[in-house]
């Protein structure tokens, strides 16, 4: 057969398809379960048809289709790398089955013939993909279709090839990204467990220690009780004249059982405060009246040291809505710390006025101590912390007033800072809320 | 002695590989296929057909068996269409991820939908990453138990060391040789 009768054979078969096949084409033949089957592909589909009659000798032709698909145009072979469903010569397709061409069609021989038997009215393969030698990725979607003669009788199948890789490629970066978060979350969600279980761990072992100190304070306080109540009879010489060196030293065993005193009160204050099992019992009061009570408290500590204070308070101020008996507790960590770090001789400041905040009374403590370095400032609030200006002038306590006066402004509703500067003293100011406003909520 | 003889038989087999997202199916194929690994992670959408032949023996025979191996797209985007990918399926790689316990889960499902597509299908597991030994999540005794519901032999691999993906692969070809080894004819 010539070249010219093949080409028209050929151009033949690509109209029986009732299909338009533009741009570059491939044509050529192959055998798909007894039957010859005749192909076109262009660069972006591969159709299969059957041939029907004689089948030359050679068919196997690639050639470029009009527009007019009249069977006239000149051929020219495929260059290799064209055809990225196939690589090798199509020449060497003749006498080879479907699957055998396509290997995404392997494992489907039954469905090719369910469709060719018209009991199954498409195959459809989406986003298979091939990695070209060069490089990236193509995305193809296959579809098997049956094709009908002119008396409609299925006479083969159409195997229609698109190239969807833009498509492929943006879905591929789309998956990409979602499972890229998925894996994320779960590693997140991961973490978070093994966060949650570090930290139900903590607070099993924080628990055990706040009990253990609770129990701790309460057993050292016990004693002293008793302790103290004959200190006092002693000292009150109920039961004998004390000369003054007994009397020196029943002074010094007094004062350190009520340091021990107030060091065991506050361990129980701050494991209560954790547990929230501190309770308030808000009234109005006098609060210039509880500030000169606590002066008056711990004025034997500032007149040991030679100190002079300043209790200084503006003129009709509103009643506060507060815990009488825990104001005392906050004003008096505030002084007790003012004297603490104030050097012998020093003064003291003790300031009540309206607070700028409306609604509120101000109560603030100025000390002339060394002050609080920078770095320590943070952390003023946190139990046992003990800045180290307070160990360089051998300040006593143990770093725990500050840390209790703070959540119970809080539950006053009240605010609690302070200023400071290295060598220049520290303010201390907190609020407390003035009565005839309406009372905080403080069940959240 | 008993003699071997050589190849009689030449068949191709559909095997496709299932699991979660991201468990290492497409880095076990390319180890198996290329013996290459990459640490970069690419989502695999659709289906990536790889073929690999292998001689396998068959009781005196050897045969040599065209593996079609197809790499699933393991994201649930593509589970409305993973039953028509797994149709004609002699043989499956079911893969999960020793660091994701619940990708052993998930394998419960795929096996569910593979099953009712393809009831005779023969199939092997692979508990993959096991390189990453201070991550893993799985032991070795859930993934055991798994393996024995379904009857298929497990292996513990590592796609980038490529410890026992030889060996995964090279057993489900042997099940797939046996008389009766999955559904797919030999073309």
């Amino acid at each position: 057969m010539d070249s010219s009768r093949r080409m028209k054979r050929m151009g033949t078969s690509v109209r029986r398809m009732g299909t338009s096949v533009r741009q570059m084409s491939t044509c050529g033949q192959l055998v798909l379960q007894d039957r010859r089957i005749a192909y076109a592909i262009t660069d972006r589909y591969l159709k299969v048809v059957e041939v029907g009659g004689a089948v030359p000798e050679v068919l196997i032709r690639e050639g470029v289709v009009d527009e007019a698909d009249d069977g006239r145009t000149p051929v020219r072979y495929i260059r290799e790398g064209d055809d990225h469903i196939r690589r090798d010569d199509p020449r060497t397709w003749l006498g080879r089955s479907l699957p055998e061409l396509v290997p995404d069609l392997v494992g489907s021989e039954d469905a090719l013939a369910d469709v060719l038997a018209g009991k199954l009215p498409r195959l459809e393969l989406c986003w298979a993909s091939r990695e070209p030698d060069a490089g990236g990725a193509t995305y193809l979607t296959m579809v098997d279709l049956p094709y009908r003669d002119q008396q409609g009788r299925i006479a083969g199948i159409i195997h229609i090839v698109q190239d969807v890789t833009d498509a492929g490629l943006m879905v591929r970066q789309l998956v990409q990204n979602r499972n890229e978060l998925r894996l994320l979350r779960d590693r997140l969600a991961e973490q978070n467990l093994e966060l949650a279980v570090a930290n139900a761990e903590l607070r099993r072992l924080d628990e055990i220690k706040s009990t253990f100190i609770s129990v701790a304070a309460h057993e050292l306080r016990t004693p002293l009780a008793p302790l103290r109540g004959y200190l006092e009879v002693l000292l009150d010489e109920e039961i004998g004249h004390l000369n003054d060196e007994q009397r020196e030293y029943l002074a010094v065993v007094e004062e350190s059982a009520r340091r021990l005193m107030a060091l065991a009160s506050n361990l129980l204050d701050v494991t209560r405060i954790e547990a929230g099992r501190v309770e308030l019992v808000l009234r109005p009061a006098d609060l210039e009246a509880l500030v000169g009570t606590a002066v008056a408290e711990y004025g034997p500590q500032w007149e040991a040291r030679s100190q002079h204070l300043t209790l200084c308070a503006a003129p009709d101020l509103p009643p506060a809505l507060c815990d009488e008996m825990r104001a005392l507790q906050i004003i008096g960590n505030l002084l007790s710390n003012a004297s603490k770090y104030t050097p012998e001789g020093g003064a003291i400041r003790v300031s009540l006025a309206l607070a700028q905040e409306e609604g509120f009374l101000q109560v603030s403590v100025s000390d002339s101590g060394v002050g609080i370095p920078p770095e320590d400032q943070p952390n003023v609030f946190t139990r046992f912390f003990r800045a180290r200006t307070a160990i360089l002038t051998r300040a006593d306590g143990a770093g725990l007033g500050l840390c209790i006066a703070r959540p119970l402004v809080e539950q006053h509703g009240g605010r609690i800072w302070f200023e400071s500067e290295p060598g220049q003293g520290s303010t201390f100011h907190v609020t407390f809320p003035i009565a005839d406003r309406p009372a905080p909520d403080l069940s959240a | 002695m008993t003699q071997i003889n050589p190849i009689r038989m030449t068949i191709s087999k559909k095997v496709c590989l299932l699991g979660d997202f991201a468990v290492g199916k497409t880095s076990l194929v390319r180890r198996f296929v290329y013996d290459l690994f990459s640490d970069k992670y690419i989502s695999t959408i659709g289906v990536k057909v790889s073929r690999k032949t292998v001689v396998v023996p068959r009781a005196h025979d050897l045969v040599e068996l065209t593996m079609m191996l197809w790499d699933l797209g393991g994201s649930e985007e593509f589970d409305q269409m993973r039953a028509s990918y797994l149709r004609g399926s002699s043989g499956a790689v079911l893969v999960c991820d020793l660091t994701r316990p619940d990708t052993l889960e998930r394998l419960r499902t795929y096996t569910g939908e593979l099953l009712s597509v393809c009831p005779r299908v023969r199939m092997t597991l692979a508990a993959n990453k096991c390189d990453l030994t201070d991550q893993q999540r799985l032991t070795l005794v859930e993934v055991e138990a798994f393996a024995g519901e379904l009857g298929a032999p497990f292996y513990v691999t590592s796609a980038r060391t490529g410890e026992e993906v030889e060996s995964l692969f090279r057993q489900l070809g042997q099940l797939l040789v046996e008389p009766g080894g999955g559904a797919s004819r030999g073309v």
